[in-house]
């Protein structure tokens, strides 16, 4: 077998040029497939992230009326102990953050304009809201006891022409189903990176946002955030309760989720195209070395080698070819992640369609080696490298030696 | 004891709706430990004898039988196997495997048969220093001389030991001392090994050589005869008198 090998190696260097484009173009190949996989599973996961962090959390503790997309206000449908329930909440060892949250529908104006908003009354003091403080890019955070302040996306503020310290009417919709307006000053502007969050989502001191809607103690949601967050599904059975909801961030984000499902899909065919051309080039390229060498076979097959052991040859030729270029491909595929790790992929204000509004994607997006897939691929570009030999390599193999002698 | 027995051969081809037909019915029988030269004109049948004995190719009818085995019978496999175990090639074009040194050229059929490393080796040295290449064991087929290469194929065709070497127009591609320095080396090794050595050649210059010649024409036998000794001292006269330049026949024993 090493006799095998050591012919399959060397016959690669026979043509050096030939051998070195194919493995250049295997290389590409594997090393767009291992960039593309890094991609989409950095977007993915820092989509699932803004979502959980901005969004939903890990866990939503919520009357079982309460519908999420209405963000209805009805007593009913709120949580009537919301920080009871956030204090019991927080007891539980696999539980970080609980903290209520409320959320209205309503609408910002200027004199000018007016835009359709999310309110989101929060606990200033909650570790929970530290995206937004820690992405304040004027003014200040918001304090429990501010009556009128209230914290708007930097997006929002450049769509609206307002700036920190300015006034803006805001417009809600109350537990008693009639609108409430006041006017509010901007405290601060925060940033998240995800534009489509930043330009729909203001946020109002929970105790304000209370009062505003006429609430009063009542919340939408205990919101929580876990140490793990595959620990939802069992900290939700904890805190089942009959007239409670309680969602975990796999069904608050299920569209999301649905959307990895379905790219999944198309990066898999991405994926067979890709390696389809590798194979392509790689039979192409033994085709013509066995063409080449006819008459080699011949010989060998005089000195009493069997068809089996020639097949084997041509496949280690095969091997060893994709080995080297599945090699090179990880190389260039990981410089290719590496950068797109650091420097990241701006993907502009796309996100900001209404479409994308449920999944938090930022407007650049970070490389992330994608592990699994790139062993994966790994895997299945050298198996389609070998495959793709099969048959020039059988072509070879199955030639009478009189035949492949006399080919000059 | 007959190492080849070849009983009213018939050779066939078919490119398209032609028929060619190399082998008209031909018998033959060699001994073990001849020295023998298949000779005739282009297009006589020669190589194609020499694929038939060799399990290179399958006769259209007719019987081969090499050491005692008949071969027409044999699977692919079993044809390989034998061809690995007890015969030797040598080709006119050199035939070697231009990714391996001399050594591992030689080394080559001696893998396939599973011997020990350490047995190898010796085998190898062993061969090489009898084709006096020693000193250019490792070095690649484009790194030989024409000799070289030859001598380096006559080496690999005796490492395992065969009972039988064919060698299809050994010397074609050789100039007269190179020619003559891989024929003595042949002819040494049958003395010395025993090994059965059978060539087909349209060179006259190699007849003295043999020690006995088998002459083809239409892919029949038409005369053997043995050489006389006095030949291998040759004259070159006695030579051009048993063939003209063309490699046409048109003398045998009795013109000698």
């Amino acid at each position: 077998m090493m006799t095998l090998w050591r012919m399959a190696y060397r016959n690669l260097g026979r043509n050096r040029r030939r051998s070195a484009l194919t493995l250049i173009a295997v290389g590409l190949g594997m090393g767009l497939l291992v960039v593309l996989a890094g991609l989409v599973e950095g977007e993915i996961d820092l989509a699932l992230r803004n979502g959980i962090r901005l969004r939903t959390g890990h866990l939503q503790v919520r009357e079982e009326s309460y519908e999420e997309e209405q963000f209805s206000l009805a007593w009913e449908d709120l949580l009537e102990d919301p920080a009871g329930l956030a204090s019991r909440a927080a007891t539980l060892d696999e539980v970080r953050i609980a903290t209520p949250v409320l959320w209205a529908n309503g609408v910002l104006g200027t004199v000018d304009q007016s835009m359709g908003v999310r309110v989101v009354g929060i606990d200033p003091g909650s570790e929970a809201h530290a995206p937004f403080r820690d992405g304040l890019v004027a003014g200040q955070f918001l304090s429990p006891d501010d009556r009128s302040g209230i914290l708007i996306g930097r997006r929002l503020a450049e769509s609206l022409d307002l700036e920190a310290g300015g006034d803006i009417c805001l417009l809600v919709g109350t537990a008693n189903q009639e609108p409430d307006e006041a006017v509010f000053t901007i405290r601060g502007l925060y940033d998240t990176g995800v534009p489509a969050y930043d330009e729909t989502t203001v946020l109002l001191p929970l105790d304000k946002a209370q009062a505003f809607t006429r609430a009063e103690d009542r919340a939408s949601a205990v919101w929580i955030l876990l140490h793990d967050r595959e620990d939802a599904e069992a900290v939700a059975a904890t805190m089942s309760e009959p007239r409670f909801d309680v969602v975990t961030w796999r069904e608050l984000n299920a569209a999301l989720l649905s959307g990895v499902e379905q790219s999944t899909g198309i990066m898999v065919l991405m994926y067979v195209v890709m390696l389809a051309v590798v194979a392509v080039i790689v039979a192409n390229t033994l085709l013509m070395s066995i063409f080449e060498r006819t008459q080699e076979m011949g010989i060998l097959a005089a000195l009493g080698m069997k068809g089996r052991q020639i097949l084997s040859m041509f496949l280690l030729e095969a091997g060893t070819l994709g080995a080297m270029g599945v090699l090179l491909g990880l190389v260039l595929g990981g410089l290719g992640v590496l950068y797109l790790a650091t420097i990241g992929l701006h993907i502009g204000d796309m996100t900001t369609a209404a479409a994308y509004s449920e999944m938090a994607i930022p407007s650049t997006i970070y490389a992330e080696f994608a592990v699994q897939e790139t062993i994966m691929l790994s895997v299945a570009c050298l198996v389609i490298t070998v495959l793709a030999s099969l048959y020039p390599a059988w072509l070879g193999a199955r030639m009478e030696p009189a035949e492949a002698l006399s080919a000059l | 004891m007959s190492v080849i027995e070849m009983e009213n051969v018939t050779k066939v081809y078919k490119i398209g709706a032609i028929e060619t037909r190399a082998l008209r019915g031909l018998s033959l029988t060699i001994e073990q430990g001849e020295f023998t030269a298949i000779v005739g004109p282009s297009g006589s049948g020669k190589t194609t004898v020499l694929q038939m004995i060799g399990c290179l190719d399958r006769p259209t009818d007719g019987s081969v039988e090499v050491n005692g085995q008949d071969v027409v019978r044999l699977s692919d496999s079993q044809r390989a196997d034998l061809r690995k175990g007890t015969i030797g090639f040598i080709f006119q074009f050199f035939a070697l495997i231009p990714v391996l040194t001399a050594y591992e050229n030689v080394e080559l059929p001696l893998l396939l048969t599973g011997i020990t490393a350490r047995d190898r080796r010796e085998r190898v040295n062993e061969l090489l220093d009898a084709v006096g290449l020693s000193d250019r064991a490792h070095h690649r087929p484009d790194q030989l001389s024409g000799g070289e290469k030859q001598r380096v194929a006559v080496a690999r065709a005796l490492a395992v030991d065969p009972v039988l070497v064919l060698a299809d127009e050994p010397t074609a591609n050789l100039d007269t001392e190179n020619g003559n320095q891989v024929m003595d080396i042949m002819r040494r090794l049958n003395e010395e090994m025993g090994t059965t050595f059978v060539f087909a050649t349209h060179d006259p210059r190699v007849i003295p050589f043999a020690r006995r010649t088998v002459e083809l024409r239409d892919g029949r036998v038409s005369d053997v005869w043995d050489v006389p000794p006095e030949m291998a001292d040759d004259p070159e006269g006695l030579v051009d008198r048993a063939f003209d330049l063309d490699g046409v026949h048109v003398g045998h024993r009795d013109a000698l």
